[in-house]
């Protein structure tokens, strides 16, 4: 074994040599200016933090969850999301899945403080909501597929008070009034990790804006964490902490 | 090239994904789930920091309607971002994203021999580095088709059989066009030269398996529609462009006590009958020719290994290596001029990782990795091909 460890250390040590100096000032300058590209695109990557799109357990009938990590710290998005179940599997007949709705919504905390508050915002509005279905089945007694869709909307508009708009990158920017919305197909699969803890991935698809992310998920009965890795995003991974209660 | 060779490996891999998935005895309807994802961060010796990853979703159902008669239905996601790439084949951040749609039918003629029609639709989406939109790309890509195939089981205790695959594309690129050719082309409306990449594909593979060893010969060929064979003069002949690629590979998955190896090692004879002109800048009226360009072999392993410490733990290792040989093509020297020597690019990637398996279906992957390209090559003006680079991810898999 202490032969095998420092084999790989030495490949790691070997590796060495071949790093590049990493300019983060260039690589900074890269992602802002694709935030500034697609603003709405990088506000939405958060909202679907706070997005429930996983089933709910066996035998709820309803839950409850708001996101804290990184949507109400720091992102300030107050948020709740719900889920009802329609029917459980099997309930109307053998083998038809269980059918949940799924929902919610956010707004920024910090745009209405900014408006309020700052010397160079006039007005700031940023929210969105979200609404669809989760089908589930369980395939064998350890694993449960899901399918889903939902419509996911985002609002994102800032406006600056004249003379104090603010430059980026060289360009002054005056206002932005963005938005963003979409249909997804999700689909997932969900596995026991231990008792009463579960695990699964999913993918959510956009079926207009080609809009994609991946969803790593572990949840127990309070909490849930996640890694949402969004390949097109400014921000490629997202750690996700969020609270649920079902009932 | 290298894409569309690709395409056509995908396809045989699907169709190698179809049939692997089995129907269980008590059941009409049986599911089918698999889903890899990676996420990577890249750093090349020359150039930034900049991240990629992998997503591949399989989502299916088979159902049994007779104990001899079974429909498969599939959808396959693929996602492949920006990441280190064998030379002449696309840019560090090169993306694409395709959806699949599989429909197979398989009948059992006796015990063993069933036989496997089946229907395909592909859409491709292709994005540069300039982050165009996903329905704008120059190389986005649709493909119909169908395939037939024949599995024989010679040996049922030890899993062995052997698949003879027909399967036929017709591919078209809506967006493609020769730019050039609109630039030179006074009051061009664009997309004057659309569809010169569309073309038909034929596949015939032979592929045995047994006892978890599997190899096989696959012969494909493209015909393109339009596009047509440029002669040394610098003007496109009245031969259109065809393509074959002849590979064959072999592999096996066995474990020896803690080991797991699962090395596979393959060979492709890729020809051409396209030339190529080289301008070294725009209206160089003394182009270079190259006859019979594209014609490479090429010869590539790869031996991964895990070492499982426990149940649950594993460490792992890989190496793998490509080297890729041009038949008449003649590398070029830092002024973008032929040299007398024949191009040849070479790639290893050393590879280190530790593996957990969550449970019976699901498992994560931390890994890092040395890559080392080299070419005789020198003018690295558009793609790099000598270079080192090292990357730093995470891969996740989940299968049912």
């Amino acid at each position: 074994m202490k032969r095998l460890i420092l084999t790989f250390l030495a490949l790691f040590l070997i590796k060495g040599a071949a790093f590049a100096a990493i300019d983060w000032e260039s690589k900074g300058m890269q992602m802002a200016g694709e935030i500034i590209a697609n603003p709405a695109g990088f506000f939405y990557d958060f909202q679907q933090d706070l997005e429930a799109t996983t089933p709910l357990p066996p035998g709820k009938s309803f839950g409850f969850q708001t996101g804290l990590f990184p949507t109400t710290i720091p992102m300030t998005y107050t948020n709740v999301s719900g889920k009802f179940r329609l029917h459980g599997e099997g309930r109307i007949a053998p083998g038809v899945p269980q059918l949940d709705l799924i929902g919610g919504y956010w707004d920024m905390l910090a745009a209405k403080m900014a408006t309020k508050d700052s010397q160079t915002i006039d007005k700031a509005k940023f929210g969105g909501y979200y609404m669809g279905a989760i089908m589930s089945s369980s395939v064998s007694p350890r694993v449960r597929t899901f399918w889903g869709y939902k419509y996911s909307v985002l609002k994102a508009k800032l406006d600056f008070k004249p003379g104090k708009e603010p430059e980026l990158l060289g360009t002054r920017v005056n206002s932005f009034d963005t938005g963003f919305k979409d249909d997804f197909f999700i689909a997932g699969i969900e596995t026991p990790k231990g008792v009463s803890k579960l695990w699964s991935i999913q993918l959510n698809y956009g079926l207009k804006t080609q809009t994609f992310s991946s969803k790593v998920s572990w949840y127990g009965k309070y909490f849930e964490l996640g890694l949402n890795i969004f390949p097109e995003g400014v921000l490629v991974f997202h750690p996700v902490w969020n609270f649920h209660l079902n009932f | 090239m290298k894409k569309i060779i690709l395409s056509a490996f995908i396809a045989a891999g699907m169709a190698g994904r179809l049939c692997a998935a089995v129907a269980e005895d008590s059941k009409i309807f049986t599911p089918f789930f698999d889903m890899t994802l990676s996420e990577a961060a890249f750093l090349p010796s020359e150039g930034n920091i900049f991240s990629g990853g992998n997503i591949n979703t399989q989502v299916g159902l088979l159902s049994k309607i007779t104990q001899k008669d079974q429909i498969f239905g599939l959808y396959n996601f693929n996602y492949s971002g920006p990441g280190f790439t064998p030379q002449d084949s696309r840019q560090f951040t090169d993306r694409n994203m395709s959806h699949g749609f599989n429909i197979e039918y398989r009948r059992s003629i006796t015990d063993r021999i069933r036989v496997r029609p089946g229907i395909s639709l592909n859409k491709e989406f292709r994005r540069s580095g300039a982050n165009e939109a996903w329905k704008n790309g120059l190389y986005n890509m649709n493909s119909s088709g169908g395939q037939l195939a024949v599995d024989y089981t010679f040996d049922e205790e030890k899993n062995g059989y052997v698949t003879l695959q027909y399967l036929g594309r017709v591919i078209k690129f809506p967006n493609y066009t020769d730019l050039l050719s609109e630039f030179q082309g006074s009051g061009s409306q664009g997309n004057i030269d659309g569809g010169l990449n569309d073309q038909t594909l034929g596949q015939v593979s032979l592929r045995p398996a047994w006892n978890k060893f599997f190899g096989g010969i696959t012969y494909t060929s493209q015909n393109y529609k339009n596009q047509k064979v440029v002669l040394n003069t610098g003007v496109y002949g009245n031969t259109k462009q065809k393509d074959t690629d002849t590979m064959l590979d072999f592999g096996f998955h066995h474990s020896l006590w803690i080991l797991e190896l699962y090395p596979v090692v393959s060979y492709t004879m890729h020809s051409s009958n396209q030339n190529f002109m080289l301008y070294k800048f725009l209206g160089d009226t003394a182009p270079q020719f190259g006859e019979k360009y594209y014609d490479f072999k090429e010869m590539a392993f790869s031996v991964p290994l895990d070492l499982n410490i426990t149940s649950k733990w594993a460490i792992g290792g890989a190496v793998s290596f490509t080297r890729r040989a041009y038949d008449k093509r003649t590398a070029r020297d830092t002024t973008n001029n032929f040299t007398t020597t024949k191009q040849v690019n070479t790639m290893t990637t050393l590879t280190g990782s530790i593996r957990k398996r969550i449970n019976e279906v699901a498992m994560v992957r931390l890994f890092g990795s040395l890559i080392v390209a080299g070419s005789n090559n020198k003018f690295e003006q558009y793609m790099p091909y000598s270079y080192t680079g090292n990357s730093f991810g995470i891969a996740y898999q989940l299968s049912y």
